[in-house]
């Protein structure tokens, strides 16, 4: 029978550098896994995103992130000033950023409705970067965007799936952001998104008697046991801090 | 005028502690300035603490002000001032004050303690809480407890020292039995 705590040493881990959610992870995510952060608008998900590549390219893990919503220039002037990044980190191409949409471009991705063929040209696009410049972390902030343009929900299973297993088997460890309303129930757009990754992390928005809190919860991680507590964020300059949410003060007793 | 004997009453009275231990601190409303500068001019200093004080009951401008009048210099004290922001205060920030919006937000007060001991690595700190009392004003003796509990341990797993203010004349029962199951200490001031 299989041991469940022997399991978590064997399995090799991303050790993503914020402390505390490698506590919660027991130790870090499971290499090669594929996860979505999930979470409304001004959660914290590209903050805890872009520490992630930081911390890994700090590490000397090759690490890239690609923007779909936001121009790079832009997504750098206002990300936290991390006191830990370093400038040589992008100069030595430690730490990469590419538009998504200049490569839809390449691709002569142009139609705002991909077709399978389309759908497998970007995966094998990001795949064969991530192989070429041997990425080791890989955000893709959002996936959510990048399934509008694929809409159909086979299209958008056959690009995770290929993405997903590809990338695990190079030992890259990927982030995938979800964007989603604080009232969704799921934890994606499309519903697909939560079924076929290996991890969901989901932040919020937890209004306590008039105070709006920004919390993280991990809802599953496959290859390793882990929290499902829910804990209370801050985004800071020395990176993303957590501590668990008082439960005396929960909205179901009152406060 | 400064009391003298007070303010060697707490310097002393912390000095014998063993690193590391959470104090509760019960003193009078007229005691608390020359408690403040017992505990930081001679026990902080001293011992080469950095200093978090989490004020939840004064603006931090306002004890900043006091310390400038007392020469008590500000390199090793940083503020968590939970009550600027709710009293809508328009002074201006000193730079070693962190805002936490409102004294109910118990979360983001261990969370701004963390940031503060995370910018000082490798220093010895002093983490106060002033007070216990303007606390259970806001926030009800479940959650506080829990939030006392959880604090205390972490700063105690850090090495940290932690000192909460009772003021005397405003403690209840519940408050009482709080500090007695988080500090391994009680001091009397002036007694």
């Amino acid at each position: 029978m299989p041991n469940k705590e022997r399991d978590d040493d064997e399995r090799e881990r991303c050790v993503t550098g914020i402390d505390a959610i490698d506590h919660i992870l027991n130790g870090g995510i499971p290499r090669g896994n594929t996860v979505l952060i999930s979470g409304s608008v001004g959660t914290g998900k590209t903050s805890i995103c872009i520490e992630f590549l930081i911390r890994g390219a700090l590490e000397g893990e090759n690490s890239l992130y690609l923007s779909v919503t936001e121009p790079t220039e832009k997504l750098l002037e206002n990300v936290i000033p991390f006191d830990f990044f370093d400038e040589r980190l992008t100069k030595q191409g430690k730490l990469q950023f590419i538009d998504l949409p200049k490569t839809y471009e390449k691709l002569g991705i142009d139609k705002e409705d991909m077709d399978f063929d389309q759908t497998r040209l970007l995966a094998d696009t990001i795949v064969q970067v991530v192989e070429d410049q041997k990425i080791r972390r890989l955000v893709l902030d959002s996936v959510t965007s990048v399934c509008y343009r694929i809409k159909d929900q086979e299209r958008i299973r056959d690009f995770l799936l290929r993405l997903g297993t590809e990338l695990s088997a190079k030992g890259c460890t990927s982030l995938l952001v979800s964007e989603i309303r604080s009232s969704d129930e799921g934890y994606s757009q499309w519903g697909v998104e939560e079924a076929i990754a290996d991890g969901v992390i989901v932040t919020g928005n937890l209004e306590r008697r008039g105070d709006l809190l920004r919390t993280l919860q991990v809802v599953k991680m496959r290859g390793t046991t882990h929290s499902r507590a829910k804990y209370v964020l801050d985004l800071t300059t020395s990176g993303v801090l957590l501590v668990p949410l008082l439960k005396g003060g929960s909205v179901a007793t009152g406060g | 005028m400064a009391s003298v004997s007070v303010i060697a009453d707490v310097a002393d009275k912390l000095a014998s502690l063993p690193d590391s231990s959470a104090v509760a601190m019960r003193l009078k409303s007229e005691q608390y300035f020359d408690t403040i500068q017992g505990m930081l001019d001679r026990f902080a200093r001293k011992k080469d603490l950095e200093v978090v004080y989490v004020t939840t009951t004064i603006p931090s401008q306002s004890i900043i002000s006091a310390l400038e009048v007392l020469e008590i210099p500000m390199d090793h004290i940083w503020f968590v001032d939970c009550i600027s922001q709710i009293m809508m205060s328009q002074e201006k920030r000193h730079p070693h004050a962190i805002i936490v919006e409102s004294p109910t937000m118990l979360e983001n007060i261990m969370l701004k303690v963390e940031f503060v001991l995370r910018k000082h690595p490798g220093r010895n700190a002093l983490v106060i809480l002033d007070s216990i009392n303007s606390l259970a004003i806001h926030n009800n003796t479940k959650i506080l407890s829990e939030f006392l509990h959880i604090l205390v341990n972490n700063l105690r797993s850090r090495g940290a020292y932690t000192i909460i203010f009772s003021m005397q004349e405003y403690e209840t029962e519940e408050i009482r039995n709080m500090l007695v199951l988080v500090s391994d200490e009680t001091i009397e001031v002036g007694e």
